[in-house]
């Protein structure tokens, strides 16, 4: 008896829950098939034939973390551009932001260097006039401030008009 | 007067047309905002609720068994360690909060040893072996580190972010579940756990968590099964 009460006091509960979670709905969180960065794919318009430097902007989910371009450890997964160049538009080596120092409570002298919020990747651009697609991927390894999350590779995909 | 009372009713019908529009608006945002929240649905709240049932899902059962190569090429079986209370970590090398809990877990190893007590650390990895080495040598622990064989953590309720512990009574039975980094004490207060209860008193402890009702009344624990 006891038992079919604390079934139906737990249906209950799912039955209410479940919309209250759909509605806080964000990117983040720990889920399975999710990314802790989001990538605002704005379309860019750039000189013909001029080499041009294209601002990707990037979003980690809130509480969450990246290793930086540059982790201090040899270990640890850095954040990773790979756009390839394609016909008619050619890509050079990306200029990374710096790391924000960043500890986990526990150990406050382990210092990590970490993307979290906002950050830019600079990505040299040269294109012949016309429309074009440059596609990649960021590879990275998100923590919150306790756990970590297997590395992810996020797509991307920019669309780039030259004239 | 007419007028006015036709006036009125305008004003009303197209008051309530504004709400009718504005709700429809919103539900339609409503609707756009779904597909994604969808998505964020696995994420967010409802999927920390998700990934938090692994915190209870094992504890009270048998754990799960598993054969692991070591880094020196031994295979160990869970069930070598029958008999003794066994902390089974998840752990990978790009994880910076595991390696920051291993050295405590060796430090404990130590002490507690003389009472049976031993850890199995799993790496989580998929970097080839010599970096695992490298890092293990790092780290400095001496405990067994087993190679993942990509069954154990689904076997371990998916494991879906490091560290996890496991934390497995002389019964056999999973005791305590963590994940995530805890605090020094924390971590030996629940090895201090791990061995007392299981000499004590191991069906009270584990019945004490089974039939507890708040186990049950975890809304993510029904909807995931």
């Amino acid at each position: 008896m006891r038992r079919l009460f604390a079934v139906a006091a737990a249906l209950a509960l799912s039955c209410a829950a479940v919309p209250a979670h759909a509605q806080i709905g964000s990117f983040d969180g720990p889920a399975k098939p999710k990314q802790y960065i989001e990538f605002a794919a704005e379309p860019q318009t750039i000189p013909a034939g001029k080499r041009t430097l294209v601002e990707l902007h990037f979003q980690v989910g809130e509480g969450f973390h990246v290793n930086s371009h540059t982790p201090k450890s040899e270990l640890l997964i850095p954040t990773n551009l790979t756009i390839t160049s394609a016909d008619g538009i050619t890509v050079a080596q990306p200029a990374y932001p710096a790391g924000k120092p960043y500890s986990f409570s526990f150990d406050p002298t382990d210092k990590l260097d970490v993307y979290s919020g906002s950050f830019l990747i600079k990505l040299p651009v040269t294109a012949s006039a016309g429309a074009h697609a440059l596609t990649g991927t960021l590879r990275y390894q998100a923590c919150d401030n306790a756990a970590c999350y297997p590395p992810r590779t996020l797509a991307i995909s920019i669309p780039i008009t030259a004239r | 007067m007419v007028a006015g009372i036709c006036l009125m009713l305008w004003a009303g019908w197209h008051n309530l047309r504004a709400r009718k529009l504005a709700l429809q608006q919103a539900q339609e945002n409503h609707v756009t905002l779904i597909p994604e929240s969808g998505k964020a649905n696995a994420n967010s709240p409802a999927a920390s609720a998700d990934s938090a049932p692994p915190d209870d899902a094992l504890r009270g059962k048998k754990a799960p068994a598993f054969t692991l190569t070591t880094l020196d090429g031994k295979k160990i079986s869970l069930s070598d360690y029958k008999g003794r209370p066994v902390l089974v970590n998840f752990w990978a090398t790009w994880c910076a909060p595991c390696k920051l809990e291993m050295p405590w877990f060796e430090e404990f190893r130590q002490k507690y040893g003389s009472q049976g007590f031993e850890i199995l650390g799993i790496s989580e990895d998929d970097a080839p072996k010599e970096e695992i080495v490298k890092a293990v040598k790092r780290i400095n622990v001496s405990y067994p580190i087993l190679l993942t064989d990509g069954k154990v953590a689904p076997a371990y309720g998916g494991v879906d972010y490091l560290p996890e512990s496991f934390y497995v009574g002389r019964d056999g039975v999973v005791a305590i579940e963590t994940s995530g980094l805890a605090s020094k004490d924390e971590v030996e207060a629940n090895i201090k756990r791990l061995i007392a209860g299981a000499n004590t008193a191991p069906a009270n402890a584990v019945a004490a968590t089974a039939a507890h009702p708040a186990a049950l009344l975890l809304p993510s624990a029904v909807s995931t099964h």
